[in-house]
């Protein structure tokens, strides 16, 4: 029997959360793909076409490159695609060698080309004498920015953190100093290149990780090596009809679950958590292997006929060890990945609907035919005999601390988590599926907000609405239920005050003049923008939390409890826009002497902001 | 120990007859006036350069050092009719009619006011049509009374500073008599605050952000204004406080917070809060750092704990670093005793005959006690080292009652000190201080290991390891405390949204309001 499939799973198992060294990781999994026999995971870099036309001998005048970002970006592995591309020399590149230089011919000029594989891994002083010392190295590489004229050319990849901590200690010479000042900005402002200097700035952990799991979930799942599997099952193990493994690799594939995947990656990027590719790589390896039972918590092709015969294959969901349901709990805890897919309380977060169906569905008429679709369909991971057996010893259960409600509960969380992948779009709105999150708005955000504006489409006026009423909920203190005009509201004496009651100015949200408000695409993020004349306006980021935060608190919520960092950031945004009337005024014609007038808000019985004029005459 | 080319010659005894000696103030002034909240601080502040600025001579002292004298405005009419002034409310309810509102309401106020001749405030009724719209317009400025729930008696009372209109004087009024200045509330800090300030090395281009602050361009100021009949000259000339140098590094280092927050050009008035934080902080490191100079030991430092959930090393370290700093004035007021007991001339007379009377006499020169006029200052045997120890013990009892305690009040009013999540006092800063404090620092961003260098060179704060290392030294330091420290640190930052996070290695600490300003400029 051919020894394909097994080596394939051993290889995966190898990108899991296995504790190892991370240094040198792209040439170790290299080095096992050639010794197991099977072909490693490899799809194209969005960066790489263009940063290999940047090293092309028809590409454009010779830039330097900066390749940067967290560990497990891939930056090694571009610039191992960048080196065959210039027929750099392989067996160099195999060993432990960081520096390596070439002559090259780009846009038609003659440069040599400099290529640092790991900044912080170059060693101080060079064995063959190439180069001085670190700092020399740098200084010629600050001088290659700045002057147009030079030929030479760079190549560096490195950490952020330490690619300024490097520069910092290279010297204070004034290029040096003007090169880590202009990747400091292009750091924090997200910039990758300037017109100035002829420099491409990558920085890979701006990459939207929902684009790197849809290529990595094309190599994974279309992998030749998964045909071998297929055709070395045995019966009652490894890849038969009741191996876990088998079932989770089919789960994957499913569009359904699939799609809800990349929702859940699409939000961490709306919410500004980056994950490298090496960490998606050992979610997916981790999602289809991970066991609670077995030797590192990720199975073998070994272990799957003992798995069968106890009976643990639920053990194995796919959908608990998405959220690292597998691990012991600070291993979880340790890994960023997890951490962040956590965020989201999938499988803790319900509804009453939802549980209603769970616990009650079996025994109660109404709902049974949804739970026969939703948990009874499902044998391997949905309302197996185990967890009948459970659900009924629950309702039944006459004592409070019997042990069977923990176990319960405890089955309840993997049901919710199987739940949020399983549930058809048909029934995604009345049984509102992201209830089972904790952005409950999180569905609206993708599908109403941010798929009509990657569309151009404008975005329905309630929504634009409700963002307005949180708005001046927390504006100005007060429950208001004012949603067409924004009220730019401050208190005597301090414009972030909790309660604000002297109303300065209203913006409405329908165009009037130059005034608007709107909801647009900015950087590929939506934003609120808030117009008040022609050339004065203030713009809000609306990351998921932000939308979460203004949706709640239009409907009820108090300002203090959902997200305090949020409330903060809103408060900002108002002083902003009340500086910005300050300078609209100022740009209008002076007026002449005044009377006193103010505007004190107030609250009609239904909610609305009224106004109480208050006129002072200065006889 | 301290320059004495520093030093400002210290002013007659005539001039402080009150004072039962002259330790503290030859130490740090007349006078550091420990209950004195933050607020009440930057309140008398103001009230000191208005009255400046109205004689021409805003943060400008003209070489004359000794005395600060001005005259602050009263304002009786405007603060009876604010904190004096229960008749209205009730007649505003009772009475919907206008004209009978007014002219009951105007018959009481002729009654009740006290403080002020003639006590007619019929000059309202031009200004104000509607007796209930006057009403509702002194609540909301009656709302943002400053320090509102504290129980003071009325005259004590303070308006929000919206401008020049509204600054006034702490006083005391009793029946019909004319108000007298009690200096309890306002007890002379904020004029020691004011010359700081004149003395410190940016004052100049200080000058013109708090002339901004100060002309009161805002529809508040004017509001207040009108509220006041025309004319209201009314002011006594005020004098007497002494500060003992002429420059110091404490002086330039609230000089340079207060030009950064000014910079920012917050709106409104944004900037106040943060100011009053950094003033009861400046004021808090002068006594400490002039301390520390009169015993001649290295500059304070302060280890800091950002709150945890669980008793952790950095508590221990910073309850002991706390306990340290209290010491510290303390010392320096037996280190002056004991240097005046060693020198020279001291021991010079203790030798001589009539040594009890020498000895007396050097004391009265040098600390003004015990007081001719009182001969109840000292009356244990005429020994020398009698009279010695009976001078410490008194200026020790006296310290303990108010200089002594400003460490901690002043520490705890901005936000420094505190007991929180434990039942000892410690550094602790709170948010109020660490929004304070990057605000005054961070420009538009500053790399985070740089920020905590920065706030250790400037102040004296340890927060993460490496200052930690330099303060405690290397062996049994535990890092790994002092870094979980920092790390809450940056969490915290985060909440207050002046933190960016680029990586594990990299956090910038950002100053979220550089840009407010920024949009109107040029």
């Amino acid at each position: 029997m051919s020894t394909v499939g097994i080596n394939w799973i051993r290889f995966l198992r190898q990108h899991g959360p296995l504790s190892r060294n991370d240094s040198m990781y792209d040439e170790q999994i290299h080095r096992l793909a050639r010794r197991l026999g099977v072909s490693p995971l490899s799809f194209e870099h969005p960066l790489e076409r263009r940063l290999l036309g940047v090293f092309s001998a028809d590409g454009p005048s010779p830039v330097s490159v900066v390749l940067t970002g967290t560990a497990g970006d891939g930056k090694t592995h571009l610039c191992g695609k960048v080196w065959r591309h210039v027929d750099g020399d392989l067996a160099a590149w195999g060993s432990d060698e960081q520096y390596f230089t070439k002559p090259i011919l780009v846009g038609g000029r003659a440069v040599t080309l400099h290529l640092i594989r790991d900044l912080t891994a170059l060693p101080e002083h060079d064995e063959q004498g190439r180069y001085a010392d670190k700092a020399s190295l740098l200084q010629r590489l600050a001088r290659a920015t700045f002057d147009t004229s030079s030929t030479d050319v760079f190549l560096i990849a490195a950490n952020d953190g330490q690619l300024l901590e490097e520069w910092t200690r290279a010297g204070n010479d004034d290029r040096t100093v003007a090169a880590r000042d202009l990747f400091e900005r292009l750091l924090v402002e997200d910039l990758s290149e300037t017109a100035e200097v002829p420099l491409l700035f990558c920085n890979l952990s701006r990459r939207p990780c929902s684009q790197l799991l849809d290529l990595a979930l094309d190599a994974l799942l279309t992998h030749t090596a998964w045909q071998a599997c297929y055709d070395s099952a045995e019966p009652e193990g490894f890849f038969s009809g009741n191996c876990p493994i088998r079932r989770n690799y089919e789960l994957l594939k499913d569009p359904l679950v699939r799609s809800r995947l990349r929702n859940l990656f699409e939000l961490c990027d709306h919410s500004d958590l980056h994950t490298p590719i090496r960490r998606i790589l050992l979610l997916l390896s981790n999602a289809l292997l991970g066991h609670p039972g077995v030797k590192d918590r990720l199975m073998q092709a070994g272990d799957i006929r003992s798995i069968v015969a106890a009976g643990t294959t639920a053990k194995a969901s796919l959908f608990s060890n998405i959220f690292g349901g597998n691990l012991t709990d600070t291993r979880r805890e340790s890994l960023e990945i997890f951490e962040f897919l956590n965020r989201f309380r999938i499988g803790y977060e319900t509804s009453n609907k939802i549980d209603n169906i769970l616990i009650f569905g079996a025994a109660d008429d109404s709902l049974r035919p949804l739970y026969e679709r939703l948990l009874a369909s499902d044998s391997f991971y949905g309302a197996d005999e185990w967890y009948r057996a459970a659900q009924l010893a629950y309702i039944e259960s006459a004592e409070e601390d019997d042990g069977s409600a923990a176990t319960f509960l405890a089955t309840l969380v993997a049901q919710r988590r199987r739940l949020f992948f399983t549930l058809p779009d048909d029934l995604a709105e009345p049984l509102r599926l992201w209830d089972l999150t904790m952005f409950q708005y999180a569905g609206e955000y993708l599908a109403r907000v941010l798929y009509p504006l990657k569309q151009n489409a404008p975005v329905e006026r309630a929504i634009l609405s409700r963002l307005v009423r949180g708005l001046n909920r927390v504006f100005t203190g007060l429950l208001a239920t004012t949603d067409r005009d924004l009220l730019l509201a401050t208190s005597l004496s301090y414009s972030g005050a909790r309660v604000s009651q002297i109303l300065e100015d209203r913006i409405p949200v329908t165009p009037r003049l130059h005034e608007r408000i709107a909801l647009v695409l900015c950087n590929d993020r939506p934003t609120l923008s808030v117009h008040l004349a022609e050339n004065v306006k203030r713009i809000l980021g609306l990351n998921l939390t932000r939308y979460e935060f203004l949706s709640r608190v239009a409907e009820g919520a108090l300002p203090g409890s959902f997200s305090r960092e949020c409330y903060e950031d809103i408060l900002a945004f108002k002083s902003q826009v009340l500086a910005a009337l300050t300078e609209r005024r100022r740009a209008e014609p002076p007026q002449g002497p005044q009377p006193l007038y103010l505007r004190l808000l107030d609250l009609d019985p239904s909610g609305n902001a009224i106004e109480q004029p208050v006129e002072v005459l200065n006889d | 120990m301290i320059d004495q080319a520093l030093r400002v010659p210290p002013p007659r005894p005539a001039d402080h007859l009150q004072n039962e000696m002259w330790v503290d103030e030859q130490i740090w002034g007349h006078r550091l006036w420990d209950t004195q909240s933050p607020w009440l601080l930057f309140l008398e502040f103001l009230s000191v350069a208005e009255a400046k600025r109205r004689d021409g001579m805003l943060l400008d002292e003209r070489g004359q050092l000794y005395p600060l004298q001005f005259r602050p405005n009263k304002r009786m009419g405007l603060r009876n009719l604010l904190f004096n002034n229960e008749s209205m409310s009730r007649t505003a309810a009772r009475l919907a009619d206008n004209n009978s509102a007014w002219s009951e309401w105007l018959q009481e106020m002729h009654e009740t006011a006290q403080g002020v001749s003639p006590p007619d405030f019929t000059y309202l009724r031009s200004h104000f049509r509607s007796f209930h719209q006057l009403e509702l317009l002194l609540a909301l400025l009656r709302s943002s009374a400053v320090e509102s729930d504290s129980n003071r008696r009325w005259t004590s009372r303070f308006l929000f500073p919206f401008g020049p209109n509204a600054l006034y004087e702490d006083l005391t009024v009793k029946g019909s008599t004319q108000p007298s200045r009690e200096y309890i509330n306002f007890g002379r800090t904020g004029e020691l605050l004011y010359m700081m300030l004149c003395r410190a090395d940016c004052a100049n281009a200080l000058r013109p952000c708090l002339d901004r602050f100060l002309a009161g361009d805002n529809p508040w100021n004017t509001l207040v204004g009108v509220l006041q009949p025309e004319g209201d000259q009314d002011r006594s000339l005020r004098e007497a406080s002494y500060l003992p140098y002429r420059r110091h590094s404490a002086f330039d280092r609230l000089g340079e917070d207060w030009l950064a927050v000014c910079r920012l050009q917050l709106p409104g008035f944004d900037a106040y809060p943060h100011l009053v934080t950094l003033s009861a902080l400046h004021v808090a490191l002068y006594q400490l750092a002039i301390a520390a100079d009169q015993c001649a030991t290295t500059r304070p430092h302060f280890i800091c704990e950002l709150v945890a959930p669980r008793k952790t090393l950095v508590r221990e370290l910073s309850t002991m670093s706390y306990l340290d700093n209290a010491q510290l004035s303390r010392r320096a007021v037996e280190s002056l005793i004991s240097g005046i007991a060693e020198s020279p001339e001291w021991l010079d007379a203790a030798s001589q005959s009539n040594a009890f009377s020498l000895c007396k006499t050097i004391l009265q020169d040098k600390v003004r006690w015990p007081r001719a006029a009182h001969p109840e200052d000292y009356d244990g045997p005429e020994d020398p080292a009698r009279l010695l120890g009976d001078l410490r013990t008194n200026a020790s009892n006296r310290h303990r009652q108010h200089a002594g305690n400003i460490h901690r009040t002043y520490g705890g009013g901005a936000g420094l000190v505190s007991r929180r999540g434990t039942n000892r006092l410690r550094y602790a800063p709170n948010d109020g201080l660490i929004k304070a404090l990057v605000l005054a620092n961070v420009q538009q961003r500053m790399e985070f290991g740089q920020f905590l260098a920065t706030l250790f060179n400037r102040y004296g704060f340890v927060f993460g390891e490496r200052e930690a290392e330099r303060v405690l030294g290397k062996d049994d330091l535990d890092k790994r405390a002092f870094q979980a420290n920092a790390e809450r640190l940056e969490r915290r930052l985060a909440t207050l949204g002046m933190l960016r996070r680029l990586s594990d290695a990299c956090a910038y600490v950002i100053n979220p309001l550089w840009s407010v300003g920024q949009h109107d400029r040029g």
